[in-house]
This record gives structure tokens, sequence and C-alpha cells, in this order.
């Protein structure tokens, strides 16, 4: 009898707090929520259904938040007047709760990450049935499979989920996972926080998936008002609610992340040291920190024109769709170096640990990388060339725009010099930071076609643009963040993916996406208009190749799906040092114990003393000779110059 | 660093396995493969660029023509290098050793900021003089057509004439410097005849100018919506005819404009 009563209440403990009271109370609270506010409508008014579904996603979102013991520890701190006990804080990090762990309020920072990068992964898949059926509608003309507002409403969901993905790919998973490990950190600098900025972003999902169930919207992933503006689309509040808890979620994590690496670094990591993945991630976010409330406000304001009747963005009562447009681009580009940032840190600590050399010029890297963050502030008036509102300055939004492709150029120099003359290990993750490199070219250069006025006036808008930013968001960022998968896999998951899979996955993926997007260039030189469900005759070809090519495409992603499962299932028991990297997180035993370390481990060099202790002096040009440092400088600088 | 230094070198207590000099290699791939794809690329680029009607959008074409021929040994520096470092300095299976290490000189990273930073001059100034080029040689008096988009059609007026189009079809005589003053009724539209290189957004409560566009190529071409404007954006397609001032004048009349 107590056994049962036991087994009972230990089954009540596990069900309260975790995901599932959470969801259970936040959809309990949101029709509570929803009947409330539908009967507080005056009688005599026409119904503000908008004002009704927001008050619903806000119930969902706060119960959902009390349900999954959000406020449990707040809770016992104000009313109960004590601290946690440490075994209490043990348990909130997960410690003796299994594989239960990944599904409640854990403050864990590897439990944050795996809940991260499953997340990703779903998204990413979601996102990719999206593009599928957008390739499927656009392989013949005229709107065949789709009608007009269903494909609208399934192009903006394609580009919000990847978009959110994207943008967490990797400062979620492996900023969180690997990121304090790393630096010598036992957790991050708030665990709380931490749960929190993933649980938001969690809740922020089921709010997008019910625009489906409430007529979606027309926006496309931009929002643009007034379109947003117009009446009858609740689903669009779906959209401004997923934005705003995103880009909560993500402001918590940027101030963790943040904070973690200027307070929890080890003795002996300084900045100096700092491994240059670290980086990446930090610059990513704070650019995130100056990016994001932009989209945050810009998204409040349409809530503001929808629900209250405000008119920010409405002409004919004064407002103004440039307005929106500056707020949402001013989100909009420095995003794409969020995105960008922490793939390019990845993808220099892969190549530096499979060259088996240090990273050719790491301060010029690193300087390179902060160049980039700081440059990518100021350049969003490129996206409004043709918008007719910024005329005068549209040459220094021309300048500063190109003024990046010197550090992006130095990104290059630091990669292409590290392979150099390395020891070169060819794994799965080095392919796909050679396939993301060749991409990065690629997006890299048709950016300039849209940094420059005279190309942009013929291109905007169309096609070409939506192939040059999968160039560089798919082709080069995911492509990183696949590479940085397969490097950190075996340490989070203590699974080897399998090879011959991986390298096939890499193989199909690079082909369908190159022969998908060029297709795409193509049509769009040739002016096919984007957000198209009625694709027009004469763009009927490319569309078409670009549709087969994205089979190719799907089969790489069920690779993958069928690598991933089958490697957890009984895949290969991974070592502590997988690959023979020497940043921290590889002296750290598989599967990594709960703080990381036994102790703390005491820095006295950078992470990259591959070879001679002291890199030796590079010649002029790119070749180097077996000889000491010293001598080597002593050397004519014959070489010419070769950086054309 | 040339063969005789490394020689030079070897002669120490250390004998090292003789070298290929890989600089002069892979520099000599970069620039036949550069040469070659350059040569290519002219040759190929008439079919892959759609016809100019304008001389707006000829430039503009002739723009994509250069940008992407300069681009060409850019991207093959970066493609060059890699593959030659994979297939070249590939280990079988895990390296027992680490690699020598090595690091930039000054001069190498001040070369290729120069080098960059001299790409970058070279599209600025380009794209500048390019733009207000358009600016610059305002014709005096264009026919004048006013756009107006709305969920989902355009409407054209021709002041000059007090015509107004009916139907989803305009006429445009050739060799006339032409200006579309575009907006909008409701929601933010794109006007776009790729033809013309005329691009420019309606947007609701603004007149937007287009730069001065003169036709020079007698046909058919579309005009189309640019920004995603809702339902029906992709039915938004109108049709520009550019025709001669003869025709262009019997056409203002069938309008109801006067000559």
């Amino acid at each position: 009898m107590i056994q049962v009563q036991a087994r009972r209440s230990n089954l009540l403990n596990q069900l309260f707090p975790s995901v599932i009271s959470g969801l259970v109370l936040g959809v309990i609270g949101a029709v509570v929520i929803n009947i409330i506010a539908t009967h507080l409508q005056l009688a005599d008014q026409p119904a503000n259904t908008d004002a009704i579904v927001v008050a619903t996603y806000v119930g969902w979102v706060i119960f959902f938040f009390v349900g999954i013991g959000a406020f449990n520890g707040v809770w016992k701190w104000g009313f109960a007047r004590r601290d946690a006990t440490s075994a209490e804080e043990l348990a909130i990090a997960g410690h003796g709760q299994g594989l239960w762990r990944y599904f409640r309020y854990t403050t864990d920072h590897k439990v944050v990450g795996m809940q991260y990068l499953a997340t990703t992964l779903v998204l990413f898949f979601l996102g990719s049935m999206g593009a599928f059926m957008i390739r499927l509608e656009q392989a013949v003309p005229g709107a065949i499979f789709f009608t007009p507002s269903t494909y609208n409403t399934i192009v903006g969901m394609h580009g919000i989920m990847m978009i959110v993905a994207t943008i967490i790919m990797v400062s979620g998973p492996f900023g969180n996972f690997v990121l304090p490990i790393m630096i010598g950190a036992r957790d991050m600098a708030f665990p709380r926080l931490n749960a929190l900025s993933y649980w938001l972003l969690f809740a922020a999902i089921p709010v997008f998936l019910s625009t489906l169930f409430i007529g979606g919207f027309p926006t496309g992933w931009t929002g643009y008002a007034p379109l947003s503006d117009q009446i009858l689309t609740p689903g669009m509040d779906a959209y401004c609610i997923t934005i705003i808890l995103f880009g909560i979620s993500t402001t918590v994590a940027a101030m963790n992340i943040v904070t973690t690496v200027l307070v929890l670094r080890t003795k002996g990591m300084t900045l100096a040291r700092l491994p240059i993945f670290v980086w990446g991630v930090v610059l990513s976010v704070i650019l995130g920190l100056t990016a994001f409330p932009s989209f945050i406000v810009s998204q409040m304001m349409v809530l503001g024109d929808r629900v209250f009747h405000t008119s920010f963005f409405i002409a004919s009562y004064g407002g103004s769709n440039w307005l929106y447009e500056h707020l949402f681009w001013f989100m909009g580009h420095p995003e794409v170096y969020v995105v960008a940032l922490p793939a390019m840190a990845a993808a220099a600590e892969i190549t530096a640990v499979f060259s088996r050399k240090t990273i050719f010029g790491r301060r010029m890297l690193v300087g390179s990388l902060i160049t980039i963050c700081l440059l990518s502030v100021l350049v969003w008036g490129h996206h409004l060339y043709t918008s007719g509102s910024n005329t005068a300055l549209d040459g220094p939004y021309m300048l500063d725009t190109e003024l990046i492709s010197i550090p992006t150029g130095f990104f290059f120099l630091a990669l292409i010099g590290t392979f150099w003359r390395g020891k070169i290990w060819v794994t799965v993750p080095l392919l796909f930071v050679v396939g993301m490199l060749v991409n990065f070219v690629i997006g890299g250069i048709t950016g300039i076609y849209l940094a420059d006025l005279p190309t942009d006036e013929i291109l905007h808008g169309g096609m070409f643009v939506t192939a040059h930013f999968h160039f560089t968001l798919v082709g080069s960022m995911v492509v990183g963040f696949f590479a940085a998968f397969y490097f950190w896999f075996p340490k989070m998951l203590g699974r080897r993916l399998n090879h011959s899979l991986g390298v096939l996955h890499f193989w199909l993926f690079e082909i369908g996406f190159l022969g998908t997007f060029i297709a795409l260039f193509y049509a769009g030189l040739q002016g096919e208009p984007r957000w198209s469900a009625n694709v027009a005759p004469s763009y009927a070809t490319a569309n078409l190749i670009a549709s087969l090519f994205a089979i190719v495409i799907a089969v790489s992603v069920f690779t993958l799906v069928y690598n991933v499962v089958t490697s957890v299932a009984r895949g290969e028991l991974a070592s502590a040092d997988e690959w023979g990297g020497k940043t921290l997180e590889w002296t750290v035993p598989t599967p990594v114990p709960l703080e990381n370390f036994a102790e703390l481990p005491v820095i006295t060099s950078t992470p990259y003393e591959y070879g001679l202790a002291e890199p030796a002096d590079e010649g002029f040009g790119l070749d180097a000779v077996e000889v000491p440092a010293q001598e080597v400088s002593a050397q004519p600088q014959s070489q010419p110059e070769s950086g054309a | 660093m040339s063969e005789a230094n490394i020689e030079g070198n070897t002669g120490g207590a250390a004998p090292t396995r003789k070298e290929p000099d890989h600089i002069r290699r892979v520099l000599t791939i970069w620039v036949v493969l550069s040469i070659v794809g350059i040569v290519i690329w002219v040759i190929v680029s008439p079919y892959i660029l759609p016809p100019s009607a304008s001389d707006i959008d000829s430039a503009a074409n002739f723009t994509l023509v250069v940008f992407t021929g300069l681009s060409i040994p850019v991207a093959m520096f970066v493609f060059v290098f890699l593959g030659y470092s994979l297939f070249v300095f590939r280990v079988k299976g895990r390296p027992t050793e680490d690699a020598i290490p090595l690091k930039p000189r000054p001069g190498l990273q001040i070369g290729w900021m120069g080098v960059t930073g001299a790409l970058c001059l070279f599209l600025l100034i380009w794209g500048l003089s390019a733009f207000y080029q358009q600016t610059a040689s305002a014709a005096v008096s264009p026919l004048v057509v006013k756009v107006t988009g709305q969920q989902w059609a355009w409407t054209f007026n021709y002041p000059q004439y007090g015509a107004s189009s009916q139907g989803q079809l305009i006429e445009l005589p050739v060799n006339r410097p032409v200006e579309f003053d575009v907006t909008s009724e409701d929601v933010l539209h794109g006007f776009a005849i790729r033809a013309l290189g005329v691009r420019v957004d309606a947007n609701p409560g603004e007149v937007t100018t287009t730069p001065i566009t003169t036709p020079t190529q007698i046909g058919q071409y579309s005009v189309a919506c640019v920004e995603l404007c809702g339902l029906y954006h992709s039915y938004m397609w109108s049709t520009v005819k550019v025709v001669s001032a003869s025709d262009f004048s019997s056409w203002i009349i069938s309008q109801g404009g006067h000559p």
C-alpha cells in the first residue's frame, strides 16, 4: 500500500512540473482566457477578433510557464522564504532524472543544448517540408497544387521556421553545450535564464503552428506592413506573438552567453586564448542584442495597429510602410550575420583540427569577425534601394555593405591558409566545411550584385535574391551547421555517426543545393519575381530544373535522419577525444558528467598548438618551408601578391 | 619563396624531402582556370542574360557582365587553393603527426587587404557612377506615366495626354524617354519591368519616381509585381508594348487621350 502511494507520488512528481503539465495547463489557460476575452466584447460593436486571439496566446504562454514549473523557485524563495538547498539545485539541473530531464525545466547547460539541437532539427525538418511544397508548386506554371492563400502561408511558415532554426542552430545547441566546457565553466552564468530561453522558444512553436488553423498569414516571413495590418487575417497575430516570444528568448540567451564568457572563464583562459568558436558565438549574440529589439518593437507596433487601431504603418492615417521596412531590416540584415558568425567560427575550429595545424592568422580572424559584427549594423538600407525612402544614403549603405567583403576576405585567407600544407584528414565535418566555403564564395559574390545600385535595380525582389540568400543562409551557414553537427555529435550524444552515410549526405546535399539554386539564379536574372504561386510560363524550365534538384536535397535530408536515428539507437560508442581536438570539451569524458569538470583546468596556451610550440613565420606567399622560424623571416619577400 | 631557397636550407642538419613548388603550381592552375572561366563567361553571357530593351537595362546588364567577369578570378582563387590542398595535402586516415604551423606575414595581410579593398573601391565607384549617370542625364520633358498599384492590378495614366489605359496592356513609344510615377492605393507593391530596367516600390501615400529610361527595342515585355502584396500577388502581371511613335499616337487616342 505504501509502495503504491510512493509510486503514485513519484509519478506525480515526475509529471509536475514537466513539459506535459506545462502543455496541459497552457491549453487550459488559453481556453479560459479565450472564453473570458470573448465575453468581454461589447455587444454593440463588432468583435475585436485580434484582441481575443492575442489574449489567448498570452494566456497560453503564462500558464505554460506555470505548468512547467518556471515559477517554482521564485515561489519558494518568496513565500517559503528560503534559498534552494544544494540538493534542490542538483535536482533542477537534472540530477538522477534520466532521460526525463530533457522534458523538464532543467538548468544544466548540456540539457538545454540538447533541447536546442532537437528543436533545431525538428524545425529544419518542418521547414524543409515547406520548401519541398514550394518547389512542388513552382515546378509547373500556374497555381496547381495549392491555392494562392495556402501557398503564401507555406512560404511564410517555411521562411520563419528556417530563420528561427538558422538563428539558433549553432549558438543554441553548441553555444549551450560546448561553449561553457570550452571556457572551462561548470555551467552557464544564469542556468535558470538558460532554461527560460529554451522554453520561450518552445512556447512560441505551438503559437506559430496554430496560424494554420486560423487562416494562415499572407505576408511571407518579412511580415511587411501595411499588408500585415489588413483585417480578417487572425493568423498574422500568431506571427507577431511568435516573433515577440522568439525575440525575448534570444535576448535572454544572448545576455546569458555574454555574461558566461565574461565571468566564468577558467584560470588562464584570457580573452586572447579564447577558442575562435567562443568568439564567434559571443559576437553573434552581441549583434543579436542590437538587432532583435527592433524586430520585437516592429511586431508590437503591428499588434498595436491590429488590436488597438493605432496607425503606425497606415498611410491614410499618417503612418508609413517605410517605418516598418527600416525597423525590420535593421534586424533583418544583422540577423544574417547573427547566423553567419558562429558558423564561420565553427568552420575555422573544425579546419584547424582536421588540418592538424594552428589557425592561419588567428588574431586576424578574430579581428575580421569583430569587424563584420560592427559593419553589419549599418548595412540594412541596401534592402531599400528601390523603396524610394533613402536615396541620399544609398551610397553610404553601398559602401558599408561592400566593406564587409574585406573582413570576409580575411576569413577566407585564414581558412585557406589553415588548409595549406596541413595534414588534412578528410572527415565528414571537413567535407561540410569545404562545401560551406565553396557556397559562401558564390553567395558572397552574388551579394555584391544586390548591394550595388545599378544591378539591384534589375534584381531586387526577384528570384535572384531568393537564390542569393539561400546560398548564404543554407549553402554556407546551414552547411556550416552540418559541419559543427557532425563534429560535436560524438561528444554530445556519445555515439559515432556513420561515415559513409555522412559522405553520402554531403554529396547529395551539395549537388542538390547547387542545382536548385543555380537554376533559380538563372530565373532571377530573367526577372522572375519572388513569392510566386503562379510561375509565369517563361520561367517554367528553370523552375522545373530547380524542383528536380530539390528531390536530391530531400533524399539527402532523409539520409541524415536515417543516420542520426540508427547511430543513436546502435551506433559505435564515441571516445572522449574523438577527433584529436585540443579545445577543452575534448578533455572531459563522454558522456559529459554534470558540472563537466572534476577539477577546473588551468589554461596556458591557445587551443591550437599543433606542431611547433611557436608558429613559424610564414612567407609572403602562402608557401611554407620546413625550417625554423627565424630563418624563414630572414628570407626576402620574393613572392608576388596573389589575392586578386 | 623560390625553389632555390628551399634547397639552400636543406643543407642543414635535418635534410628534408624535396617538395614541389606548391605555390607556383597552384597559382598557375588559378591563372589558367580564371582565364578559361572569363572566356567562357564572355561567350555564354549573351545567352544567359535576357535581351535589354532600354538604355538603363543594357547598362545594368553590362554591369552584370563586368562584375561576373571580375568575380571569376576571386572565386577561382578560393576553389583552386581549396581543391589543391584537399588533393595534395590529404593524409590517409587519422593523421599521426601534426602539420607545421604557419602564420601570415604582415605583408600578406596588408596585400590581401589592399587587393580586396581595391576591389571594393572599384565596385563602389562603378556603382555610384552608373547610378548617378541615370539621374545626371535626365531628359528635359520625358513622357510621364502614372502607375497605381492596388490589390491585385496596375492602373496606368498618361497625364500629358489625358489618357488612362483600359486593361492590363500599355504602350510606349520607342526612343522616347519615359518616367514612371509610382504609387499604391493599399499595400506595398513593387513595379518592375525587367527588360526596361525599371524597378521601384509602389508605396501607399507616396509617389516614387523611377529614373528616366529610354526604350530602344520594339517589342512586348512583362510588368511584374515584385513585393508580396497578398493573395493574388503572383497574378499581378501587365504587359508593356514598345511601339513606333505613330502606333503610339493612335493607341493613346484609342485610350481616350488627345494627341
